[in-house]
């Protein structure tokens, strides 16, 4: 990191500077926190879609390894222009906290109020979990390699068990026309969505369950890997996109 | 200039603000919007009936009916290998509670067989107060929705008294409306609390300009204190041993459950119920004349049972074509205005008696051609009809049922 201002020379600003500068942050921070809710959560509805929407698409298979895969996106470009150019170790937190905002408020608003369909049946996944966790190792280590490796792999592996507390009990099953469904599954045969058939769920296909039938550690891990991947592909898409020629002229 | 402009835009705006005093419910779901062809000669619904169309919340109301499944399905429309009995509504306003085909209870998608004979049944309880045009309708993979016959249905009462109680393996009660809701929100805010504590614990600090500033001077670690680190490390181990500890607990509290069920449900067709080989119909000839809005079969037609026939019906598409001879016979379960109830005449009306084998001229004439959009037909790459052709003996005591299918040769003139 090449310094343009010597340390000797450094000198905070004080009185109306600081105030201008302080009111620039929160600026900043607000604008940013709309631009997150409504880009991140809009590139999220397109990538992960109908894995996050329904609580009976958020299988142990491919919900794990694609919502992670998509998630880790953003927090990864975010923190990349937080951490080079400021030093600000909340890129992901931030990114995943916007998300969250605008999917509560699209399932609220669009889903419930609009759509009529019961909150619980389209709660949101979080993130939260491995976003801190991804910031935390950022700070720690100051190191792209290592976030990408360890952080990006915590963020796959922290997915799944951060969200069973929120799942699990959808995941009980009852008796349902001499069959046995997951109360999730009987959500989307009960509440009616026209556009949605049961055979558009990508759910539980493929032979990754033939591992002693433990699938989940499973796609995780393989999330993991590649997620580790993605952070690396991000961050760079991030840096490339991130100017500080407005700073550099104050 | 600017004044004018201004002057403009607010009258557009007034005179756009009007139209919205003028703003109707959409009575319609696009229905017609699949292509004709695709309409025909897919799934043929028949004898669709409802039990009642006025109910309360909290009530019952199921529709029945039955279905031939084409032989002659268009090339380009996959088999229906996997197909999804649905309900076209607005929403959940209705939830479905059951199912079956062929009597057999069904939850998930399911495998036609094209030549096949189904009868169905769904179970509906309504939801929502309110007047809604509903159909029963078969999501076809990678073709799309091919509509039955749709109603309006009226359901009273007040939303909030619904309830939808469903009974768990372990004998738990639980309501669908409300189950895992609070547990749900109790982890968002939890998780928030968390991140929102470490936002805050970086926005109490001047940020972006004076970070930045520090940063060129190589005061990079003033930029990162030892109780930042300290935070960072407290996160590092304590998040991931919160996530498993919640883990477990969850685990624990709910030890037996299964993943989400995913399979194709396999149920054979009945024994033939149209084209059963007691009335054997080849079509010779099917020529559409546009300005007559009329499709005219020609029609070989060889009567192997016991009994003097006469036609009585065409329907494709859930139009219905009837003999205004034999119009008793017709089994309502459309709607009034999907039937053209003189809409059939043939050359000759004298019934076809047992053994007898005659060609003969059938003409299905109505504005509903046009009006169903069916018309478009010979537009089409794929322009062949397909249908079903209803027989009754001649005391109305018993239906023969055939599939016909053909080429259609537009007439524009």
């Amino acid at each position: 990191m090449s310094a343009n201002i010597s340390n000797r020379s450094f000198r905070p600003y004080t009185g109306e500077k600081a105030r201008i500068t302080r009111a620039y942050d929160y600026l900043i921070l607000v604008l940013a926190l709309f631009l997150f809710i409504g880009a991140f959560h809009l590139h999220f509805a397109l990538t992960v879609g109908d894995w996050d929407f329904w609580v009976d698409w958020k299988d142990r298979q491919w919900w794990p390894l694609v919502t992670p895969l998509m998630g880790i996106t953003f927090p990864a470009a975010v923190q990349a222009v937080m951490w080079e150019k400021f030093r600000l170790p909340m890129g992901a937190t931030l990114c995943v906290t916007a998300l969250l905002i605008g999917t509560w408020i699209a399932r609220v608003f669009a889903y419930h109020y609009w759509n009529y369909f019961p909150i619980n049946m389209v709660l949101p996944a979080t993130m939260l979990p491995g976003a801190l966790v991804l910031d935390a190792i950022l700070m720690l280590s100051n190191s792209l390699t290592i976030t990408a490796i360890f952080g990006g792999a915590a963020f796959a592996l922290l997915f799944y068990p951060s969200n069973w507390p929120i799942i699990g009990l959808f995941h009980v099953p009852v008796e349902y026309g001499n069959g046995q469904l997951t109360i999730a599954d009987l959500f989307g045969f009960e509440y009616i969505r026209t556009g949605m058939p049961e055979y558009l769920r990508i759910i539980e296909r493929g032979t990754l369950r033939t591992y002693g039938q433990y699938a989940t550690p499973l796609s995780a891990f393989c999330s993991a890997l590649l997620c580790t991947l993605m952070y690396t592909l991000w961050w760079y898409i991030g840096k490339w996109f991130a100017t500080v020629r407005y700073l550099n002229k104050i | 200039m600017k004044t004018l402009l201004i002057k403009c835009l607010v009258a557009l705006g007034f005179f756009l603000s009007l139209y919205t005093l003028n703003v109707q419910t959409v009575m319609a779901h696009g229905e017609k919007a699949l292509e004709p062809f695709i309409r025909m000669r897919t799934i043929q619904f028949y004898d669709v009936q409802w039990d009642k169309q006025k109910f309360n919340v909290n009530e019952d109301v199921s529709v029945s009916g039955k279905f031939h499944v084409a032989e002659d399905w268009p090339v380009s429309v996959p088999k229906p290998e996997a197909s999804f009995l649905n309900i076209s509504t607005p929403g959940p306003v209705l939830i479905r509670t059951e199912r079956y085909l062929n009597g057999k209870p069904f939850m998930n998608s399911v495998a036609l067989q094209p030549g096949g004979d189904y009868n169905f049944k769904i179970v509906l309880k309504g939801r929502l107060p309110g007047h809604y045009h509903i159909h029963p309708f078969f999501n076809l993979k990678d073709a799309g929705q091919v509509m039955g016959p749709g109603v309006w249905l009226d359901i009273a009462g007040n939303a909030d008294d619904f309830t939808n109680e469903v009974k768990t393996i372990n004998g738990e009660l639980v309501d669908m409306e409300t189950y895992g809701l609070s547990n749900g929100i109790l982890w968002h805010v939890f998780w928030g609390v968390l991140a929102t504590a470490w936002l805050l614990w970086w926005v109490r600090r001047p940020l972006f300009i004076a970070r930045y500033r520090m940063l060129q001077a190589g005061m990079e670690d003033e930029l990162v204190t030892p109780k930042d680190r300290l935070i960072g490390k407290a996160i590092l181990i304590g998040v991931p041993v919160l996530v498993l500890a919640a883990n477990a607990m969850t685990t624990n509290q709910y030890p037996n459950t299964i993943p989400l069920q995913a399979s194709l449900d396999q149920i054979l067709p009945l024994s033939a119920q149209v084209n059963a080989g007691v009335v054997d119909v080849e079509t010779m000839k099917a020529e559409y004349r546009v300005p007559d809005r009329a499709m005219t079969f020609t029609l070989k037609i060889d009567n192997r049972s016991d009994k003097p026939i006469r036609i009585g019906e065409f329907t494709t598409a859930n139009v219905h074509f009837l003999n205004k001879e034999l119009q008793a016979s017709y089994q309502k379960g459309g709607s009034e205005s999907m039937t053209a109830l003189e809409g059939l005449s043939l050359d000759n009306a004298t019934p076809i008696q047992p053994g007898e084998q005659r060609t003969m001229t059938m003409t299905a004439r109505d504005a509903l051609w046009e009006s169903e959009k069916l018309d478009g037909l010979i537009r089409d790459s794929d322009s062949r009809i397909g249908g079903l052709l209803f027989f009754y003996d001649d005391h109305l005591g018993e239906r023969f049922i055939s599939s016909i299918t053909a080429a259609v040769i537009p007439k524009f003139n």
